[in-house]
């Protein structure tokens, strides 16, 4: 680093790695108990959707051991045609939880696997600021990276996808992500096998983890083609770079779901392109120091032509035999945000797949979005192998972040190195004493200024503030740089951003993403008090304990994953979305009318129909809303019988009450959600079946179902539960077979002499010759 | 040949029983008592059948009664108690059933010619649903089925019965002369003169729209801590066992009417001991969030609404679980301790448990293990867990009991004994684990275990 005497050297060193392992120690425990909101607010419970799922094929796992996981063929999802769950899962998550979970039970520790599910993506936070650290200082310093892992230790961009219980692939993922690439820039700095070896395994452990690894698969070559362009070619690229790929593509192959797609789609082919295209250059500047200048010129441009053409056509004629995969639409989706409206309705219908908007980027990142751009500035100032490969980072991130609001979240590790870098950058030109002093309290000054942020509490702030500023003042009056005036205003400003950026992130995690969202929580206007909407469990719950224990539930695929962990009953379709034509059935049941659906439910064999209904308490995200995405799904693969127009009314609008379109207030849909709530008076002196979440009396009120009957509705109305009818139950009177003859008794045949068999009356009487009268 | 062989000893065993039978009946019946008044209550009010019958006895030979035998009808008794006229119970033992029906000897502790005692039972399953499917506005009617007559061995000079019951609305009942009705009472009787063994049939239809709520199964866990906790856990599984809900369920008709879902379960209370702390009612999907507690004077109040009303024949399970300082309920003589709590506990007024398994978990190194319970129960063997920091594992003592009522609660006490070293051991397992991993850090940092040897680089 500086060139000091030894013993204030190594003392020097003995402090700094006493304040990193502090201030890491520290950014780890902020990091966790920021995501703990919910659990304290709450308990400690799975939240949302996907997780539910997780959080089953975990338990199976522990439950069940490994390998019966990899065969599990869950025939409680996709009825009637089951799911592959060992082959069509990332099955890191489970790996890591129930490596943990077999851990912790070897030392007779008896965590429950829920337990350790709820809290392992607030654990992983902690690693992955461990290795942003790591990795910015790589890039920069170790001042910037302690900013780094604190900032990432606490920014909402990433709490977003970690809260304790949001038991999802993300939580582990960004860790692996942010630990490869370091491991990937060691190797390319040191250009040593093992480093590059090291990078494998970690990419293996990512590729087992999240569908993202494609992410790295393909940022890693980028960068090495940049370098090769740039004409940064070296031995040690060569070295990382290969055994890099070669390693990773075995390793990433051995995952069930991953199979072949790395030698067969095209999501993979640029990181093979660019290995062949690294072992041509490598093969050139071996030949270039054996050949004469003139023979290596026509080797080069014969050579080069021939193998572009060849790579050409082979790539070309193996896409079109189907050896290799064209881009999935999924992929499509990320070059052309309008793609998956238009062909793909079920991606576009979820939310975290829509573009984001502005505001968001500065909600998740604050203060950071701002200071990122000033460390790619930095980065590409100061220029260097690894810096190309942060940049490069930085700007595919940012392109990925602004298609997918989900996306966000690999931009935020990103933003959090570079705005470290930038307040490292910040508080080297204004924190410098005599430029002969160590750069040692440079760093140890950062990181108090990060302690101070850590340790959320103002109070602590101003104190470490004020002595900063105190000493800063008194180093400052020999400096003849900047005024020290000057230096202290910089330097609270920073701080206060930084508090700011403390606060608001607390704010946001708070607020924003600690919410379970399977128990809703509303405050009582009059009394102040906090009541708890516990109506999905309560209706789950039902499910699980009080229908047959094969019996198979029809639900929109939002809730299929919910309906498959909480209730155990065998769905229709879930959240795996995988068969479009099967979820476009569900769709077309729930908007037909009612006969038509009984006979789609017939042929599925459903038994229980549960429906979302937010009209009692003003829910907005239940089905009614979200129906036009099942009629338009529907009409994907339906398009004779469902019409999206259908369902508005003359002037375009979606509207519920007596002015909705008639396909509307007839659907299956409409009646599971209103039924008998026409009569339902909210208010003593409002109307009757008022829905509180589209602001309107319902349109249709007295109907009856034929088909199905209420076998549970809970406590607000949330959740509804049908059951469908079997084919005796409905219209007719159950009869045995006994009482269905009419018992001939007291028969008295009407016929007499007159009326004879076949006689007809007022028979037109025919006269030959005549003709008869009309 | 090998069976009809068996068969035939069979045969021959069972004659010579039955003459053996017979010369005791002879015996006993020289003794001729005979009850001269019998007073039962009947309480159907709840989904229990709770029976209170004063019995006067007299020999007629004047000779002093020393044992009296008990004939029961009620096909699921579950409790049985026995008082005489000082209020003392007097001890019985429960003979062999023969064809299925139920006696019980009792000896007295003073023998004299004339006997007064009080016989209490109380039986589950006696009333049954009628019809066995209602509507979710219908009031649920219930049938009882019993003996008219006291079911007894002995000749009975005079006997009446009174009826309480849960509402006036009385479809129909046995109308033997003579008996009075007074809104929600009947009284039967007095009958004179019923010979020994007599059996009329007594039915009763009426309204009542009390929960009829069984517990399949309890099993309850304590976790004995010399640290001065004991940490309870009861694992519930609980049906609605009176008439079946048929056809649909309204959730509008629930919240607006009245008279919708009488008979069904809302809440009930469950009382916990006063001391009781860090209460938790939860199932599978975690924390139940509806439930209420009160501290009263010399107990806990907690009411517990399940997730959803529970209709007939529905279920839930859910798992309810507290912690109690072990000194109210731990006695110690230097390693010999003595542990007194309840073999079960309150769940709900009334409750009829079908099975329960109790589970009593001994802090690790306890031997000596010993049992006293109130009453029968079939002991399970020992097993061991390994919960925290446990290395050879703790004893876990259970066993299991069917068919248990309110009455049944009453303490257990164990005996074992435990040296109070031991207690050290988990503290010691845990500093010298840290030890050990400081004692590898500082061994690791301050050795070289690289191959090459290379200059440090800065």
């Amino acid at each position: 680093m500086n060139r000091t005497p030894k013993m204030l050297n190594s003392k020097v060193a003995g402090y700094s790695s006493l304040i990193t392992f502090a201030i890491l120690l520290i950014a780890w425990l902020a990091g966790f108990s920021s995501r703990l909101f919910a659990v304290i607010r709450f308990e400690s419970i799975i939240h949302e959707f996907d997780p539910w799922f997780n959080y089953r094929a975990t338990a199976y796992m522990v439950q069940n051991g490994w390998y019966n996981f990899l065969n599990w063929f869950d025939e409680r999802a996709w009825y009637p045609l089951g799911r592959i769950v060992g082959g069509t899962v990332y099955p890191g998550l489970m790996i890591t939880s129930g490596g943990i979970h077999w851990l912790l039970h070897v030392l007779n520790i008896p965590v429950h696997i829920r337990d350790i599910c709820v809290f392992l993506a607030p654990i992983f936070s902690g690693l992955t600021s461990i290795s942003t650290y790591l990795l910015t200082k790589e890039l920069w310093s170790a001042g910037a990276g302690l900013f780094a892992a604190s900032f990432i230790a606490i920014v909402p961009g990433y709490i977003s996808r970690s809260v304790a219980g949001s038991y999802d692939n993300e939580g582990i993922a960004i860790f692996a992500l942010q630990f490869t690439y370091f491991l990937w820039v060691r190797s390319v700095k040191t250009g040593s096998v093992f480093w590059s070896a090291a990078a494998a395994l970690s990419y293996f452990y990512m590729v087992s983890a999240w569908g993202g690894y494609v992410f790295i698969i393909n940022l890693i070559p980028l960068h090495v083609f940049v370098l090769l362009i740039m004409g940064r070619y070296s031995p040690r690229l060569l070295t990382s770079y290969s055994t890099f790929y070669i390693l990773g593509l075995l390793f990433s192959m051995q995952i069930p779901f991953v199979g072949f797609q790395p030698i067969r789609t095209s999501e993979h082919m640029a990181a093979l392109g660019v290995f062949v295209l690294l072992m041509a250059v490598a093969t050139l500047r071996h030949l270039q120091s054996v050949l004469s200048r003139n023979e290596f010129r026509k080797l080069f441009i014969v050579g080069g032509l021939l193998v572009g053409v060849g790579v050409f056509v082979a790539v070309v004629v193996l896409t079109m035999l189907g050896v290799v995969a064209p881009w999935s639409g999924r992929f499509y989706s990320l070059w052309d945000t309008g793609y998956a409206k238009i062909h793909i309705p079920i991606i576009a219908s979820v939310s975290e797949h829509q573009p984001t908007t502005w505001f968001s980027f500065f909600f998740d990142l604050h203060i950071l979005v701002c200071a990122f751009p000033v460390g790619v500035w930095y980065c590409i100032k100061q220029i260097n192998d690894e810096r190309v490969f942060v940049v490069l980072y930085a700007i595919s991130a940012v392109y990925f972040a602004g298609v997918m609001v989900r996306l966000m979240l690999t931009l935020t590790p990103v933003v959090c190195m570079l705005a470290g870098v930038a307040f490292s950058g910040l508080l080297d030109v204004f924190l410098q004493e005599d430029s002969s002093k160590r750069m040692g309290t440079a760093v140890s000054s950062a990181t108090e200024v990060d302690e101070a942020e850590d340790s959320i509490e103002k109070k602590t702030l101003y104190d470490k503030a004020g002595k900063l500023k105190h000493r800063t003042k008194h180093d400052a009056q020999q400096d003849t740089g900047i005024s020290s005036n000057l230096k202290s205003i910089v330097i609270l400003a920073v701080l206060m951003l930084l508090m700011m950026f403390a606060v608001h992130c607390t704010w946001v995690t708070s607020n924003a993403y600690s919410s379970p969202s399977i128990v809703l929580a509303f405050h009582n206007s009059q009394d102040g008090s906090r009541n708890i909407l516990d109506d999905f469990r309560e209706a789950y719950y039902w499910l699980s304990q009080n229908t047959a224990d094969d019996a198979r539930v029809m639900s929109w695929w939002d809730y299929g994953y919910q309906i498959a962990g909480m209730a155990n009953r065998t769905t229709l379709v879930d959240n795996n979305t995988w068969n479009n034509s099967h979820i476009a059935l569900v769709g077309k049941a729930m908007s037909s009318t009612e006969e038509k659906s009984y006979e789609i439910m017939t042929s599925l064999d459903v038994d229980y129909v549960l429906v979302i209904f937010g009209g009692v308490i003003g829910y907005s995200g239940d089905d009614i809303n979200k129906f036009l995405w099942m009629v338009r799904i529907a009409e994907g693969e339906h398009p004779k019988d469902i019409k999206e127009s259908d369902y508005f009314t003359d002037r375009g609008e979606f509207r519920v009450d007596a002015e909705g379109a008639p396909a509307l207030l007839n659907c299956l849909m409409y009646k599971l959600s209103y039924y008998r709530f026409g009569e339902l008076k909210l208010d003593y002196r409002g109307p009757s079946g008022y829905d509180r979440t589209r602001n309107a009396v319902i349109g249709n009120k007295d109907f009856d179902l034929t088909y199905l009957e209420e076998a549970y509705t809970t406590e607000h109305w949330l959740v509804r539960i049908y059951r469908v009818k079997k084919p005796h139950e409905f219209n007719r009177p159950s009869l045995k077979t006994k009482e269905r003859t009419i018992p001939p008794a007291n028969f008295i045949s009407r016929k007499n002499s007159k009326r004879r068999k076949g006689y007809i009356r007022n028979r037109p009487v025919v006269v030959k010759g005549k003709r008869t009268l009309k | 040949m090998y069976v009809s062989k068996f068969e035939a000893s069979m045969a021959t065993n069972f004659v010579i029983y039955l003459a053996f039978g017979a010369l005791l009946c002879l015996a006993t019946a020289k003794g001729e008592i005979v009850n001269t008044n019998v007073e039962r209550t009947l309480d159907l009010t709840s989904q229990l059948v709770k029976t209170t019958t004063k019995i006067s006895a007299e020999d007629s030979a004047g000779k002093p009664i020393v044992e009296y035998v008990f004939f029961t009808s009620e096909p699921s008794l579950a409790y049985i108690a026995v008082k005489d006229s000082g209020d003392k119970s007097v001890p019985f033992k429960r003979n062999d059933p023969v064809k299925g029906e139920q006696s019980f000897t009792f000896t007295f502790p003073k023998a004299a010619t004339k006997q007064t005692f009080v016989v209490e039972t109380v039986a589950s399953k006696g009333i049954r649903p009628h019809p066995e499917e209602i509507r979710q506005n219908d009031k649920q009617f219930v049938r009882y089925t019993g003996n008219l007559h006291l079911y007894s061995k002995y000749r009975t000079t005079s006997q009446k019965t009174n009826v309480k019951l849960s509402s006036s609305n009385i479809l129909s009942h046995t109308q033997v002369k003579p008996f009075s009705v007074s809104s929600n009472k009947i009284t039967l009787g007095p009958y004179d003169n019923a010979e020994a063994f007599s059996q009329e049939a007594l039915v009763i239809h009426y309204e009542n729209s009390a929960p009829f709520v069984t517990v399949n199964t309890l099993e309850r866990t304590l976790e004995i801590s010399h640290w001065g906790n004991i940490a309870v856990q009861e694992s519930i599984q609980m049906t609605h066992t009176g008439a079946k809900l048929k056809g649909s369920f309204s959730r509008y008709d629930f919240q607006k009417e009245g008279r919708s879902g009488l008979a069904a379960l809302k809440s009930y209370k469950t009382y916990l001991p006063a001391s009781a702390s860090g209460v938790y009612y939860r199932d599978t999907n975690g924390n139940i969030s509806t439930s209420n507690m009160n501290s009263v004077r010399d107990f806990i109040e907690l009411e517990l609404r399940p997730r959803f009303p529970l209709f007939g024949g529905w279920k839930t399970q859910y798992t309810l679980g507290y912690n109690v300082p072990s000194y109210e309920y731990m006695f110690n003589d230097g390693n010999k301790y003595q542990l007194k709590m309840h073999l079960i506990d309150h769940i709900y007024d009334n409750m009829a448990i079908d099975e329960a398994t109790i589970k009593i978990i001994l802090p690790e190194g306890s031997s000596d293990i010993r049992l006293s319970t109130p009453y029968s129960i079939s002991r399970l063997p020992n097993e061991l867990v390994h919960t925290y920091l446990d290395t050879i594992g703790r004893p876990v003592v259970s066993f299991s009991k069917s068919n248990l009522v309110e009455s049944h609660i009453s303490d257990f006490t164990l005996y074992y004994s435990f040296s109070k070293t031991s207690m050290l051991q988990e503290p010691l397992l845990v500093s010298g684990f840290i030890y050990i991993i400081f004692l590898f850090t500082i061994i690791f940092l301050r050795l070289d275990f690289s191959i090459t040897s290379h200059a440090h680089k800065e």
